[in-house]
């Protein structure tokens, strides 16, 4: 237990009232069984969750995708090839290429919302994930982490991106030949196992164990 | 759910606050933040409308220069063309790509569009206590907060594009500051859509 503040009754009280989030009307906890959910009965928010075996599976699903996402990053996600010269981009190339050719804008746009923010958010995630896994003391710093981690789920545009470089390919497949590179497979998993991160990750659970309510 | 013992109140009217990252309750009299995950506990958002009028105008006032100037110049053999961001799509129709067409077009025009009226409609809504469904308004609420990323489509293609034909070096492709204002009109109107505090909508509701 490592709650700071507050009267030890009134805690205990509050501890079995839920507010829903989408419209703020309380309702009692309930016991869920194990993948059940439970939705306010006015606007039909979810408002509980009990998500089975939720640490390992999104534990295992973020290392994949932080492995997938610098894989990602790193490999040619297309390459063009015209009257014999070829060439392949890769997402870390293009963010040089924009910041070296004067459009400085788009990089920083880019370098944000495909690297650094869905990296860090994974990072922190990753991190939370493991300490709780594998038993390490619960700190105080994680809370932030996990807080930030949720902060960041809509900036987070690598799904967004996916579908721009599949327009870019359309428009220019005209006056080149392009080809899909190893990254845009890569990519295209990442998201799949976005989906599932979604799907698995229980923050009722998760915020039970950093508090200590369990 | 049928706890039918239980009274329809909101935090707010048991003088309870709850937190929104992580749904613990504290008095409302309590300024300290909250003490389960350290983020600032606010009954409703401060001054949320004010904040949604700012983010969307600016919004709205970006997506006029990004429809008026070009969001990409294209230099090749052939010629010179610039793209706006409607022209782009009269492009891909007049290519034959359909489904690109439509999905620029709705990422690029009716998102954006649909998204300033929605949030201005739901702002206004409060303002003036509209006799509007409130379960319709809540729907109407999150849809726009989940489409509303999609709109950076564009931005990411001329980025691409962009880097793509640095490398390539048998044209040239320079994004026009029209692609600039379109992302800021796309960032400012999201902000918008999350300073609407949705609990607001149902504060003065009848609707059960
Ligand atoms: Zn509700
Ligand atoms: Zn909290």
């Amino acid at each position: 237990m490592t709650i700071a503040a507050g009267k030890p009754e009134e805690q205990t009280d509050l501890n079995h009232l839920v507010a829903c989030p989408g419209c703020d009307l309380l309702h009692h906890c309930r016991t869920l069984e194990k993948g059940e959910y439970a939705r306010c009965r006015r606007c039909g928010d979810v408002i509980q969750t009990r998500k089975p075996h939720t640490i390992d599976r999104s534990l295992a699903a973020v290392l994949a995708s932080i492995v997938l996402l610098l894989v990602s990053l790193c490999l040619p996600f297309l390459s063009l090839s015209r009257a014999g010269i070829a060439s392949s981009i890769s997402v870390l190339d293009a963010v040089a290429a924009l910041w070296f050719n004067h459009m400085r804008w788009l990089a920083l746009l880019t370098l944000a919302f495909i690297v650094l923010l869905p990296l860090t958010r994974l990072l922190l995630l990753g991190w939370v994930l493991w300490r709780i896994r594998f038993k390490r003391k619960i700190r105080r710093g994680m809370r932030t982490a996990f807080r930030w981690s949720i902060r960041m789920e809509p900036w987070a545009m690598a799904e967004i991106f996916m579908v721009g470089v599949v327009v870019s390919l359309v428009k220019i497949s005209t006056l080149a030949n392009l080809h899909t590179g190893l990254a845009f497979w890569s990519l295209l998993i990442l998201i799949a196992i976005s989906c599932y991160i979604n799907l698995v990750l229980c923050k009722d659970t998760i915020w039970a164990i950093l508090t200590g309510k369990r | 759910m049928g706890d039918s013992d239980w009274q329809a109140l909101s935090a707010r009217q048991s003088g309870l606050k709850a937190c929104t990252s992580c749904g613990a309750l504290q008095p409302l009299a309590d300024h300290e933040p909250c003490r389960d995950c350290g983020a600032a506990v606010h009954s409703r958002r401060t001054n949320s409308l004010q904040r949604v009028w700012a983010f969307l105008i600016v919004g709205v006032m970006a997506y006029f220069p990004a429809n008026i100037y070009p969001i990409m110049k294209t230099r090749s053999f052939t010629g010179n063309t610039t793209d706006t961001i409607l022209s782009g799509v009269v492009v891909l129709i007049q290519s034959g790509s359909y489904v690109v067409a439509l999905i620029i077009f709705v990422a690029s025009i009716c998102i954006p569009v649909l998204k300033f009226l929605i949030i201005a409609g739901l702002a206004l809504s409060l303002q003036h206590d509209w006799d509007i469904s409130t379960h319709n308004r809540h729907r109407l609420h999150a849809v726009t907060e989940f489409i509303g990323r999609w709109s950076m489509i564009d931005v990411f293609v001329v980025a691409v594009l962009a880097a793509l034909i640095q490398l390539g070096a048998i044209m040239t492709i320079i994004p026009g500051v029209g692609i600039n204002a379109f992302a800021a009109s796309v960032i400012f109107t999201m902000l918008a859509a999350s300073s609407l505090d949705p609990r607001l909508l149902w504060d003065h509701s009848n609707d059960d």
